[in-house]
């Protein structure tokens, strides 16, 4: 599986639910994108504090990988072992979203599109890496994400993955919120 | 009526200035290369002003430039021709402090440094802490998302920030905090650079000084080992409150300017500052001595006195700088750490190719660089070797997987560099979330993204997989 395959089947598909390990919604009539076969390490670079890894790699594997090195994940993911870190992603979290240092994401329209990269510091362009943290796979697929890592000393205990935040919307909110849904996935695919 | 009638007419007087002269203050910002007067700059006081403001530009559709302190190195708030610039350095009051929640709310005016000023009766501080940070705004440092020497460890301002209420251009308030359910739009406005929205509110999150903090000079007779040391430091598991790397040049300059104490037979100079509580900050300082063992000298400050005086030189460097050159031009690039020597390496080759003098000055800890390229503008020809120069450097970074700006901003000075970054695809995507917000191009037009055109024209362009770029567009 490479990412000119999940390319391919964005470009098929009318509709597209992209899936994670760990997927408990399943609408029976729409096609599924499947992440998990999609998985690995790309880059670790425990001196830099910077891991990339694609989106269906599994939280467990990136968590003991990192603790040969002494290393840990700056943020906290729902206790599963199956969660993949796309999953992760998806749902958010403000810890998650803090971590993220850029992604390769396949829009709407079948694009692979960079945007972040693999720094600590990196002001060029809209931080469209943090915005899609909490998309829950409705605004493109999510093939690769790089984030920071942190030395185990300096760990913390972080809020569980989505805050429990039910306050509804602004109407403004709700209307930026779509028209950024129609920049990346102007057909509507991703449901 | 003109726009600035209609200002003049619509605010207090005192509020609305215009003519040549009295506009001349406002025609750059620190990158003062490039000038440009307004129409008309406006100074409000409170937020109703802004939203009239908002509303008459709107109506008479010309664009507005926000503008903090004017600190900025990258022209992001240059005016534009045709523009009305909206400086907010009069809403400069901290509205509130909550010392429990660690948090305080702020107006977009009030000076970085004012913050940590206000919350210090309760021993906390705002941790970013740009260069500029006694004259820049908190709002320019949102826009910006701003750096400094303490990034490793303490994070850039959109990992400091709690919420912000910003105004659209239709005048309408949305705020956005961290906990949000949904996209992340609040780390989607810092860094900006005003195109999005107008920051009225933010509030910030306040930490605990550290109870000590420690500093740690090492010089070396290469580069590269210097280099490794900062690897090997991070890799034993110790984050540095600063991890700072000066090269040759750089070291003289700033001694000879600050008499800061530091070695000058070196190649390469590191401040390592470790901050914290008592026994943790002294496990860690011995823990790094050992690891710099490939050091020719090594010198722990002993007193606060010795350690803010050896700060003081690199603190001073880019003044040091200034006094060998007519003009210096700061670059802002990024790097994976892992290629620092070899980035240094040929920085100065392109030094010796375009013969002209570069020192440089890092936060090595994160891997921004800033490489300071020595000219004169009276000399013919010089400021455009020094551009291509720096458009080199930045290629180089982008080329090892780095960025063309760290902590500066993109701005009206590195639109071309955007370029080489990023895919046409790419850039049309900033450019359709920009009209999400703003489709009339209204806020800070021009600055921040290329058009596609301009990458076209420019033709040194990402090539991907061996692909034309800009296949779409016609070509004679």
């Amino acid at each position: 599986m490479n990412i000119e395959h999940i390319q391919q089947q964005v470009l098929n598909a009318n509709q597209l639910q992209i899936i994670g390990n760990n997927s408990q919604l399943r609408t029976a009539s729409t096609t599924t994108l499947d992440m998990s076969v999609y998985s690995g390490v790309i880059g670790y670079h425990p001196e830099e504090l910077v891991m990339t890894v694609k989106a269906g790699t599994r939280i467990t594997e990136i968590e003991s990988i990192l603790a040969h090195k002494g290393q840990v994940l700056p943020f906290s993911v729902q206790d599963n072992p199956n969660a993949s870190i796309g999953g992760a992603y998806s749902v958010g979290s403000p810890e998650l979203r803090d971590a993220v240092l850029g992604v390769r994401i396949i829009d709407g329209q079948g694009q692979i599109l960079n945007f972040g990269g693999q720094v600590m510091k990196n002001v060029a362009g809209y931080d469209v890496s943090r915005l899609l943290v909490g998309s829950e796979g409705k605004y493109a697929v999510i093939c690769e994400i790089s984030f920071r890592v942190l030395p185990q000393a300096y760990a913390k205990t972080y809020q569980a993955a989505k805050a429990a935040n039910s306050s509804p919307k602004s109407e403004l909110k709700v209307r930026i919120e779509k028209g950024l849904k129609d920049v990346l996935d102007p057909k509507g695919i991703f449901v | 009526m003109s726009i600035t009638q209609v200002l003049s007419k619509a605010l207090p007087k005192h509020l609305v200035i215009h003519g040549d002269e009295m506009t001349r203050p406002f025609e750059c910002d620190g990158l003062s290369m490039y000038r440009q007067k307004p129409l008309a700059v406006v100074l409000p006081e409170n937020i109703d002003q802004i939203k009239q403001v908002i509303q008459l530009c709107k109506e008479h559709l010309t664009p507005i430039v926000t503008r903090g302190a004017g600190t900025g190195l990258a022209g992001g708030a240059l005016p534009l021709e045709n523009s009305v610039v909206l400086g907010l350095s009069k809403l400069n009051k901290v509205k509130s402090i909550d010392p429990i929640a660690q948090t305080a709310v702020v107006e977009p005016g009030v000076r970085n440094i004012a913050i940590s000023e206000a919350v210090s009766q309760y021993g906390l501080y705002y941790a970013p802490d740009p260069s500029s940070q006694i004259a820049c705004t908190i709002g320019g440092n949102v826009a910006e998302n701003s750096g400094g020497v303490h990034c490793l460890k303490y994070g850039l301002t959109v990992h400091n920030i709690v919420s912000i209420k910003i105004l659209t251009i239709d005048g309408e308030e949305l705020i956005l905090s961290r906990d949000d359910d949904g996209l992340g739009l609040l780390a989607l406005m810092n860094g900006s650079e005003g195109l999005l929205g107008i920051i009225t509110e933010i509030t910030v999150k306040l930490l605990a000084k550290p109870k000590v903090s420690r500093l740690i000079m090492a010089g070396f007779e290469q580069v590269r080992d210097c280099a490794n040391a900062i690897s090997n430091i991070i890799e034993a598991g110790i984050i540095p409150a600063g991890l700072e790397m000066m090269d040759k040049f750089a070291i003289k300059a700033a001694e000879d300017f600050a008499k800061a104490g530091y070695p000058r037979d070196v190649q390469a100079l590191l401040l390592c500052e470790l901050d914290g509580d008592d026994n943790i900050v002294e496990q860690e300082l011995d823990a790094v001595k050992k690891l710099l063992s490939d050091a020719s000298t090594i010198k722990v400050a002993h007193s606060e006195q010795e350690r803010l005086s050896l700060w003081q030189g690199r603190k001073s460097a880019f003044p040091a700088v200034g006094r060998l050159s007519p003009d210096y031009y700061c670059m802002d690039g990024t790097i994976p750490r892992r290629y620092l020597a070899d980035v240094l390496e040929k920085i100065n080759h392109l030094s010796q190719h375009y013969k002209l003098r570069v020192a440089n000055v890092f936060h090595a800890g994160d891997g921004n660089l800033h490489p300071l390229i020595l000219y004169d503008a009276n000399i013919e020809g010089e400021i455009e070797k020094t551009e291509a120069f720096g458009t080199e450097i930045l290629k180089l970074c982008v080329d090892v997987g780095g960025s063309i700006t760290g902590e500066h901003g993109v701005g009206i000075e590195k639109l071309n560099a955007m370029c080489h970054q990023f895919t046409p695809a790419e850039i049309e995507v900033f450019h359709q979330i920009k009209a999400v917000f703003d489709s009339e191009e209204l806020l800070n037009p021009g600055k921040a993204i290329p058009t596609l055109h301009r990458c076209a024209e420019l033709g040194a362009m990402h090539v991907h997989n061996g692909e034309l770029p800009h296949p779409e567009l016609e070509r004679f």
